[in-house]
């Protein structure tokens, strides 16, 4: 429920900030190999997938390495990406 | 026709040479085995490196449970690969063992083989006949590789004695008697033969003790001809 409303509340913040661009990408952390999914919000300028991997892998801390990113979405397109994100969700 | 005589110190040295040879081979042998070894096994980054590979390719990977079984898969890997790694020393000290044993039997091979031809060059100085050569001409017969000097007497009774053999024939000394002085059997008496024997005998061993046991060291004197560690009072 707390989750929910926190990320209602991402939302809304999204939305008032008028950022209508994200990208899904794929990335991971050797030693041991961990990997996820995440969901990321960008800056209208980088708002192609070429574009978008060196914004992204400038954002990614903690020693996660972008490996690839796989499209370019608006809004729209993020409730069905919310719940495979989990807790990368908008995260860096 | 080939040369079949050898030396001790001529084998020797092919020896060495088989064995530097040898060791080269072996070493060579291994080395490229224990190069193959290290090259060929995979290191401890594959299964991390597929793993990741699976997770770009497949798109549909993408949720936590899979994401999860993703990286329980690539840790298991890790493992297996530490495995692997002590694997790789365990072969490799092996390998290493290989070379040892081969070197030290090659080594042994050798000084089998050389010793072997030794004993034979041994075999051949002692008192075992393996040779004789009746050279009538020059009045020499050589005995292995021991030369004597024989009176023309002793060397015809030697030659008769050695066609005999030859023939597998046993000689009476009349019978000898007769071959040497072209006389019947009937008219030779077997004392003349008995005495020719001992003649050849007498020259033939005389030389022959000289030769082998009793030296004369010119203008010295006299000393025995073996090793002193050979004599054994009682």
């Amino acid at each position: 429920m707390k989750q929910l409303i926190l990320s209602l509340a991402l939302m809304g913040l999204a939305s008032t900030a008028n950022a209508t661009c994200f990208a899904d990408y794929k990335a991971k952390m050797d030693n041991p190999l961990r990997l996820h999914y995440g969901v990321i919000e960008l800056p209208d300028s980088a708002c192609s997938v070429g574009a978008a991997a060196s914004n992204i892998a400038g954002r990614l801390t903690g020693g996660w390495q972008l490996l690839e990113v796989m499209s370019v979405f608006d809004e729209a397109g993020l409730d069905s990406r919310r719940e495979r994100a989990g807790q990368y969700y908008l995260r860096f | 026709m080939q040369d079949n005589t050898t030396s001790a110190s001529e084998s020797r040295i092919t020896g060495t040479r088989v064995v530097q040879l040898g060791i080269v081979a072996v070493v060579a042998i291994l080395a490229v085995a224990a190069i193959l070894l290290f090259s060929y096994l995979p290191d401890a980054g594959a299964f991390n490196d597929a793993v990741e590979e699976i997770f770009v390719v497949n798109d549909a990977l993408t949720t936590t449970e899979s994401i999860r079984i993703l990286e329980i898969l690539a840790q298991s890997g890790t493992t297996f690969s530490k495995v692997l790694a002590s694997y790789r020393a365990i072969i490799f000290v092996l390998i290493v063992f290989a070379t040892a044993l081969l070197i030290a039997c090659l080594v042994f091979l050798i000084t089998i083989i050389t010793l072997n031809r030794r004993m034979h060059e041994i075999e051949k100085s002692g008192i075992q006949v393996s040779s004789l050569v009746v050279s009538r001409e020059e009045g020499v017969v050589y005995l292995n590789n021991m030369e004597f000097k024989l009176t023309a007497a002793a060397m015809e009774t030697l030659s008769v004695l050695a066609e005999a053999r030859m023939d597998d024939d046993v000689l009476s000394g009349a019978e000898i008697e007769s071959m040497v002085s072209g006389k019947p059997a009937s008219d030779c008496e077997e004392a003349a033969g008995a005495t020719r024997i001992k003649r050849l005998r007498d020259t033939l061993g005389n030389q022959m003790v000289s030769e082998l046991l009793v030296k004369n060291i010119a203008r010295r004197g006299y000393m025995l001809a073996i090793d002193k560690d050979v004599i054994k009072m009682i």
